[in-house]
């Protein structure tokens, strides 16, 4: 069975490879880092520029980012069932739950790209048009520059959890509907809709999307000067995400399943 | 011989309409079987059902001598099939669309002998979204023939082919039948076609399988209508029309048109020798598959309405 997902997953790849329009996303992430200093200034001024990169990070990757995931991770199944190219894909000897799970590494594999993107962009703008050294305070050195770039790699590491979740309900809507746009207006939707209502209902603490920001707590409060612990947000982090990715996934399945690929 | 397909019961419900009804069939290794039908009669949800692309909500298949749904990884290496209006990524060229799906295959393919094959590889680098609805089919034909099957499905293979895109097709999958012994299940309209390449004939109505019949037995000489080339065919039509044995009788100038009640062309064929015409043929008409299958659908629509 794994050998025929990664077949699945390598096929995925090279559809995404020969696609142009595949880089639309990461072109977008990369625009909105490059146009990070119009709105937070950074400059050679021996002063850490940390703040620039914990302000710029969430808002391209968890914003603009999430966003792009969602609509991409949409389309990863609708898409084949609108053209009806996924009867050429099932005729194969790939099983639909295979399918669904190496389009579940499709998007994943996405949002890696876009995570990293956003890292090496915003770390290489700060090294270029600002300082990277050690966070001090009252000129004592709270944080070296390694503690600070493994901090953001950890982040980094963490933020993939809660997009991969995003990546499973999307692709639950993607398997849900026909039509490309339906399944992106659910997945974008949904997402809006349960950050709407989750506080009012006391049940944020449940949900993977309030945990979006959360990998860069660490790294933004330190480029602050603030010490603040991983846990317990890290067990938040992972637990609803995974959790959102494992029911997302499985419903995604039985749907796929239920459907009649017929002309 | 083997058996390759076994249905059994097969039944499949788009909500409360009967796609297909209880059908039990079976398909040896080897042969070529077209399934005939006037539209929604059950074809192309019956190819999907063996292509694992449809579930059906009761019966059982078994290809290859083994159970379908539990099997399909191994049995889908084996089975190639041609869906109705092929797609494909349209993005992607000819060539890159069949090593592609050939990847997932797990297979290793020749893709250039593949597209000579079925007369596209002067396309071979277009873009899959360039091509017309004939060249569709055709590559559609090299994505079923892609890990050489043994078992092809196909729904409509010529469907938007012109004439000499037909020929083509029909002349491959008769060289696939009988030189190369894989077993075709295969829908049409086209009764010539099936007519041309299938060893047996399944006709469905309305999701009922209504006959199953060899080709070559429906194909016969119809003994009890001939045609006869004589001179004074009036006068002759006259005589023939007063006899008892004789249904129906037509004279066109220089030939009969008869229908005999039984099959008894001796019994006419001496008729007019001693009644001094000059008769210089009688022909038994061949029997059409366009005939057997008006006539079936003429009594399976009788007997759902009585």
């Amino acid at each position: 069975m794994t050998r025929r997902i990664v077949q699945a997953y390598l096929f995925e790849m090279y559809k995404v490879i020969h696609y142009k329009y595949s880089a639309m996303g990461p072109v977008l992430v990369l625009i909105a880092v490059v146009c990070a200093p119009l709105l937070y200034p950074i400059s050679k001024d021996e002063v850490s520029d940390y703040g620039f990169i914990a302000y710029i990070t969430p808002v391209a990757l968890n914003f603009l980012g999430f966003l792009l995931l969602l609509i991409y991770s949409a389309g990863l199944v609708s898409t084949e069932l609108a053209s009806g190219t996924i009867r050429q894909v099932l005729i194969r000897p790939v099983r639909r739950h295979e399918f669904v799970l190496a389009k579940l590494l499709n998007g994943m594999t996405y949002a890696l790209l876009l995570t990293l993107i956003v890292g090496a962009s915003s770390w290489l703008l700060a090294w270029l048009l600002g300082e990277l050294m050690g966070v001090t305070y009252g000129g004592e050195l709270l944080f070296t520059r390694e503690e600070m770039s493994n901090a953001y790699l950890l982040g980094l590491l963490l933020s993939l959890a809660p997009q991969w979740a995003g990546v499973a309900l999307a692709l639950m809507f993607s398997s849900f509907f026909r039509s490309p746009m339906t399944a992106a207006s659910g997945a974008v939707g949904g997402w809006i809709l349960i950050d709407l209502v989750k506080y009012p209902l006391g049940i944020e603490r449940f949900v993977f999307s309030t945990y979006l920001e959360k990998p860069w707590a660490v790294f933004s409060s330190r480029s602050e000067a603030i010490a603040l612990d991983w846990f317990p947000g890290v067990w938040y982090v992972l637990g609803t995400s995974f959790a959102v990715m494992a029911v997302c996934t499985a419903l995604a399945i039985v749907a796929l399943q239920r459907r009649n690929l017929s002309a | 011989m083997p058996t390759c397909i076994s249905l059994n019961n097969l039944t499949k419900h788009y909500g409360s309409t009967v796609a297909v009804k209880n059908l039990t069939l079976k398909v040896e290794e080897g042969e070529v079987l077209g399934l005939l039908g006037p539209n929604g009669a059950g074809k192309s949800t019956t190819l999907y059902m063996l292509a694992g692309l449809v579930r059906p909500d009761e019966g059982k298949i078994n290809v290859f001598g083994r159970e379908l749904q539990r099997n399909f990884v191994s049995i889908a290496r084996r089975m190639g099939v041609l869906v109705e209006r092929p797609v494909f990524y349209d993005y992607l060229s000819v060539r890159r669309n069949l090593k592609l799906f050939a990847r997932l295959a797990g297979h290793d393919v020749n893709v250039d002998r593949l597209l000579d094959l079925v007369g596209l590889l002067h396309a071979g680098n277009a873009r899959a979204g360039a091509l017309s609805q004939g060249m569709r089919q055709r590559l559609g034909l090299a994505h079923a023939m892609l890990t050489e099957p043994e078992l092809l499905l196909l729904d409509e293979p010529t469907a938007g082919l012109d004439l000499e895109g037909v020929q083509d097709i029909l002349q491959l999958l008769r060289y696939l039948a009988k030189d190369a012994r894989v077993t075709i299940v295969f829908s049409s309209h086209q009764m010539h076609e099936v007519e041309s390449l299938c060893d047996r004939v399944a006709i469905l109505n309305k999701g009922e399988l209504v006959a199953c019949e060899r080709t070559d037995a429906l194909l016969s000489y119809d003994q009890t209508s001939v045609e006869v080339l004589i001179d004074g065919s009036e006068g002759a039509a006259k005589r023939l029309s007063e006899q008892s044995w004789v249904e129906k009788v037509e004279a066109k100038p220089g030939r009969l048109q008869v229908r005999l009640r039984e099959e008894n062309v001796h019994q006419l064929a001496a008729f007019l020798v001693t009644g001094g015409y000059k008769v210089s043929a009688i022909m038994p008409r061949r029997r059409t598959l366009q005939d057997y299958f008006l006539k079936v659908m003429n009594q399976s629509e009788k007997g759902a309405a009585s």
